[in-house]
């Protein structure tokens, strides 16, 4: 019996394949096989050695058994292993290409843009393009004589009616919405146009982006930093900007707004002419004739108001050299802008 | 404005102050200094005396000489044709950086030339400036230049000119007193105007009249000088005024130019016995014509201010003066204007006759209204010195000229709170001193005076703008705003658009962006165009005169321009706003042309068709919380920009949204295009219509049993007709119903198409048994027999 026993699984582990492993079935396992044979070899026992040697024989079979399915699985899972050579395939084929879009580069400016001061708790204000005189001029501070309300650089459509000039105009909506009410911290994006010939630095619409707070004691510096921190965000961690002087209807004291040049780090390049500084923003206080005439108290609370050129940050950031490219719409120009950055 | 630090030096100390310390002084106060240039240029340059001047042995147009420059003689080969021997001439030494050239010892043609004779071009100087002569030759030095000595000095042109491009409250500086004071308030300086004031007195009796029939004139000043002399000007005034780009004329009419960079006030200086009468008018509602002094006849406007003697007009007021009665080498007695005048009128009238004169810039800007006065007494100071003026009579004034100072008042904390830095007291003071504001206390503000140039200083924060640009920005230290939390975020709308966006991106979409104004065309037809297109009063070009009504019309440009580039591929989208009066619609135009494509090599690639982009909106939708079973599709057959059997009307609910499918052969072929799928949808219905809240419905756990189904049918019947018949007949157990394959051709009768579906029952509460879905799937074979009339195929 012990002959036996070693006898089948040495060939229970040498088996290599399905039919040898079916051959050692048939041979030990099966109803005619060998095990079988000892189990018929019982009836000529002796009542008092059956027990015993029926033991035997269940034991030696469940080993067998237990050995049979051990090779059963070992042969099948060489057999898989032996066929992975068929998977090879060629590794350096082209990838299955899940086409994603892009966002256009103004929208990703402005987006950015919006991002960056919704996590300040700003609000976004939108206003409409065809725009009352009133709101884009005398609400703005803009006298009626002014240059700025010339035929020559505004589109009227009529003597009421134009195209916004600038997105200060959803600003003095905004203003005459809250009407007196504080704090009021909101961005107005939106397309802006002007009499001017398209050329590559110039553009008849174009995308502004403006912001506005008006609370109790708003100051200069306010506006400074929340500046430095719009240039950190735009154009890198290292920027710092410079106010300069200057003079807008809507805005006293006004200020233009330098950030230090992202290509040189100001050391002074042809991006900023030579002077390591890019003019990229017009800010101040808010007029207070343009806080009275929306309601407010121009005597208790100040406010403070930037406006940037989406065009002009995105030529910068991405070094587009010509303006027109954002309207001409060359899929190979636009398939470049994938991503914030 | 140009600004020649020379000149300014005659009135203000800038002694150990550099040309550059002054533009960076003035561009961080506010007066962007824009560039800064020298009059010439060139290093190591010396007068020299022409000894010698032969002609070159081996050449027909180049002449040797010799030239002494003092210390030594210099042997020199010039190819100027003026050069000659005598000539007290300008001489680039061995090792002068000019403009163009570093001047060396070289051969020329075999012989050794050690310098360079120069022309003024040579050193730079502005070709404007220069007679033909001067351009053509080199510069022959006066007899009174010393050899061996500077030639850039003796000729003036040591000058270094500030182009300074001043901000509209700032036009006061136009006057170069007025920036004189602000130079000397800067850099703490002495101001020393000339001692004009004393002739004012000056004046006999005079039967000069002045007057204004319009209110666009509110002052005139006209003043009679009897008697003066012509003849050119002394070189220091010759030199000031071409520093700053005026030619000269002669000493009368250059003392007028001289004085208007002086004060601001622009003047006209008319020659007395040209005038019919001693009488000036200056009027409006006038027609006719003007002839200026450059000669040409201006058509006038009834809204133009005209000024006229004895019923005639002899000048465009504030622009340009007549030609009739222009000073010349004959004129022996003038009469000075020194007017204001409205200056939005000069600007339109300047513009329409496209004449911008030193006069009209000036005007259009806005002027002090004590500057004329000063004009005119200045003017008398240096007619008098200078021409020879006698019989200087009374001046006549019409109208009043401001003399009273206007009072603002800031209160010290003000400054410190709208800065947000400590401002001490003192430097307050110190600077509205400074720039002549004679401030003094009053309770706790500061009261100040303010001069009548500073036309722009009116409220305290006038007054605070003075003080922080006069400390400047540099150490402002920047702060955030101390204030109540807000919550920030975008509203409804910028949601929904910007997911939008993010699935049309996802779905490989590029975004473009394109004009609002569009040419008249492009109005006439689109999908549902905004009625009663808007154009604009004085357009750019007809290109650009309407404000556009719908979005393909420029979506197709977006087309045309990347098909002629040979990018046939690709999925392109636009939102934007239609914008008419009182009305904004938001719009989505969504265009798929060519090839999608996954992989080439593994052939999935589709091309685009009108179920690709049925799949986009419906996406944009559902993903957006408005399910199928709410969008409509209604066959569009007469738009003319859509193909009439593959275009849809997409309704959602009850709203029409748009247009979408195949673009019109036709008008494809007018675009000169390859065929495109395309869309144009209103966003604003979205805005107003419940999308579907997200809710969980617990997952249904018994088995979903699928029944495939493949029939022929009419090519009329539509697969939603089919879908409907079966979801009806067997309503609570069809839980969907898809179509796997749709087949014409061979095999299938003409007009007929076969249909392979896939139906899944699930009931919701046990697993079907075969004999209930036998029971409905032969409910469902029935009615497609008799209501589809389906011919079903085993």
């Amino acid at each position: 019996m012990e002959n036996l026993l070693k006898e089948a699984l040495d060939a229970l582990h040498k088996a290599a394949d399905k039919t040898e492993l079916q051959e050692i079935y048939n041979t030990y396992l099966s109803k005619k096989g060998k095990v079988a044979g000892l189990m018929a070899q019982m009836k000529d026992l002796i009542a008092e050695e059956k027990p015993k040697f029926g033991a035997k024989v269940n034991v030696l079979k469940q080993t067998l058994e237990q050995a049979y399915s051990e090779a059963q699985e070992r042969i099948h899972q060489q057999s898989i292993l032996s066929n992975l050579e068929k998977d090879k395939i060629d590794l350096t084929l082209p990838a299955t290409k899940l086409k994603v879009g892009t966002l256009h580069p103004l929208t990703l400016v402005q987006k950015e843009i919006e991002e960056h001061f919704i996590a300040m708790g700003y609000l976004v204000k939108e206003g409409p393009e065809v725009e009352r005189d009133y709101y884009n001029f005398e609400r703005a501070n803009i006298p009626q004589d002014h240059p700025a309300r010339d035929m020559q650089d505004t589109f009227y459509i009529n003597m009421d009616w134009l195209l916004r000039t600038h997105t200060t105009a959803i600003q003095t909506r905004t203003l005459e919405e809250y009407n007196g009410k504080t704090p009021v911290k909101v961005i107005c994006p939106g397309k802006v146009y002007r009499k001017d010939d398209d050329d590559a630095t110039h553009s008849h619409q174009f995308v502004q982006i403006e912001g506005l707070v008006v609370g109790e004691k708003i100051s200069l510096a306010d506006l400074k930093g929340t500046l430095e921190l719009l240039a950190k965000r735009m154009f890198g961690e290292s920027r710092v900007i410079r106010f300069r002087p200057s003079y807008f209807q809507f805005t006293e004291p006004s200020v233009e707004v330098d950030v230090s040049c992202h290509i040189c780090n100001g050391k002074g390049c042809s991006t900023c002419h030579q002077t390591g500084w890019i003019e990229i923003l017009g800010a101040g206080m808010v007029h207070p004739n343009v806080l009275r005439m929306a309601g407010f108290d121009a005597e208790k609370v100040s406010g403070f108001a930037f406006g940037l050129g989406v065009e002009r940050v995105a030529l910068l950031k991405y070094g587009i050299d010509d303006i027109r490219h954002l309207y001409t719409n060359d899929l190979r120009f636009l398939s470049t802008f994938t991503r914030f950055e | 404005m140009k600004t020649s630090i020379k000149w300014l030096s005659h009135y203000v100390d800038l002694k150990g102050i550099s040309a550059n310390e002054i533009a960076d002084r003035l561009t961080l106060a506010g007066l962007e200094v824009e560039g800064s240039t020298s009059l010439a240029q060139g290093t190591q340059l010396v007068i020299g005396e022409v000894l010698t001047c032969v002609a070159h042995p081996d050449s027909d147009h180049l002449s040797k000489t010799t030239v002494n420059i003092g210390k030594e003689v210099l042997s020199i080969i010039c190819g100027a044709p003026n050069v000659k021997a005598g000539q007290k001439v300008i001489i680039a030494q061995n090792g002068s950086i000019l403009p163009q050239i570093t001047i060396k010892k070289t051969l020329i043609k075999g012989v050794e030339s050690n310098g360079m004779i120069c022309s003024l071009l040579e050193l730079g100087v502005d070709p404007k400036t220069l007679s033909d002569t001067q351009k053509e030759g080199i510069e022959v030095l006066g007899d009174d230049a010393v050899i061996g000595g500077d030639p850039l000095s003796y000729l003036g042109l040591d000058d270094v000119i500030l182009e300074i491009k001043l901000t509209p409250n700032r036009s006061d500086c136009n006057a170069l007193w007025s920036l004189a004071f602000e130079v000397g308030a800067l850099f703490d300086r002495k101001v020393k105007l000339p001692d004009y004031l004393s002739f004012e007195k000056i004046g006999g009796p005079t039967q000069l009249k002045v007057a204004s029939e319009t209110l666009k004139c509110p002052l005139f000043i006209g003043k009679k000088i009897g008697k003066l002399s012509v003849k050119p000007s002394p070189l220091w005034m010759r030199q000031a005024l071409n520093a700053v780009g005026i030619k000269s004329i002669n000493n009368v009419v250059d003392i007028s130019n001289y004085v208007m960079i002086e004060t601001g006030q622009p003047m006209h200086f008319y020659d007395a016995a040209k005038l019919a009468a001693l009488e000036i008018t200056v009027k409006d509602n006038q027609s006719g014509i003007v002839k200026t002094l450059d000669e040409s006849d201006i058509h006038l406007h009834k809204e133009d201010i005209v000024i006229t003697c004895n019923g005639k007009h002899i000048g465009l007021a504030g622009i340009m003066g007549g030609d009739d009665s222009k000073i010349d080498e004959n004129t022996h007695g003038i009469v000075i204007e020194a007017a204001q005048f409205a200056p939005y009128q000069i600007r339109h009238t300047s513009r329409r006759v496209n004449l911008m004169t030193e006069a009209s810039l000036r005007f259009q800007k806005g002027l002090d209204l004590n500057a004329a006065h000063k004009a005119v007494m200045r003017s008398v100071q240096l007619l008098i010195e200078l021409a020879d003026a006698k019989e200087i009579e009374s001046t006549v004034i019409y109208g009043t000229a401001e003399t009273e100072k206007r009072i603002v008042k800031v209160h010290p904390q003000h400054i410190n709170d709208l800065l947000g830095d400590v401002y001490p007291l003192e430097k307050d003071i110190e600077i509205f001193k400074a720039l002549g504001f004679n401030p003094i206390m009053e309770k706790e503000m500061i009261v100040c005076s303010i001069p009548t140039t500073r036309l722009d200083i009116e409220v305290a924060q006038d007054l605070i703008e003075e003080v922080g640009r006069f400390v400047g920005y540099g150490n402002l230290k920047g702060t955030l705003p101390a204030m109540a939390m807000t919550q920030g975020g975008y509203d409804e709308r910028q949601q929904l658009r910007n997911k939008i966006r993010s699935l049309c991106v996802g779905f490989g979409m590029n975004e473009i962006v394109t004009y609002t104004l569009v040419n008249k065309d492009k109005t006439v037809e689109g999908v549902s165009p905004l009625e009663n297109p808007l154009s604009l009063i004085s357009p750019l070009s007809d290109e650009r005169q309407y404000i556009r009504n719908n979005l393909l019309n420029s979506v197709f440009e977006t087309v045309v321009y990347n098909q002629s580039h040979k990018i046939k591929d690709f999925q392109i989208f636009e939102i934007s706003t239609l914008s008419h009066i009182d009305l904004c619609q938001e719009r989505i135009a969504l265009v798929q042309s060519g090839t999608i494509t996954i992989n080439r090599w593994q052939k999935e690639t589709r091309e685009a068709d009108f179920y690709s982009l049925k799949g986009i909106i419906e996406n944009i939708l559902s993903e957006n919380g408005y399910s199928l079973g709410r969008i409509r599709y209604e066959a569009v057959t007469d738009h003319p920009f859509f193909h009439p059997y593959q275009s849809v009307k997409v309704t959602l609910d009850k709203t029409v949204l748009g247009i979408m499918g195949r673009i019109h052969p036709l008008l494809a072929q007018k675009l000169g295009i390859d065929s495109i799928l395309m869309a144009e949808l209103n966003i604003e219905p979205l805005l107003k219509t419940k999308a579907a809240k997200i809710k969980y419905n617990s997952v249904v756990k018994v088995p979903v049993v699928l029944r495939d189904l493949a029939m022929v049918v009419s090519e009329e019947v539509s697969a939603s007709s089919i879908e409907k018949v079966i979801m009806e007949s067997a309503k609570s157990l069809v839980k969907s119903v898809e179509v796997f394959d749709v087949y014409t051709g061979e095999h299938i009768e003409k007009g007929k198409k076969s249909l392979a579906l896939s139906i899944a029952f699930q009931a919701a509460d046990h697993t079907l048994n075969e004999e209930e879905i036998q029971i409905h799937f032969a409910k469902i074979l029935e009615a497609l027999k008799t209501q589809c009339g389906a011919l079903l195929r085993s």
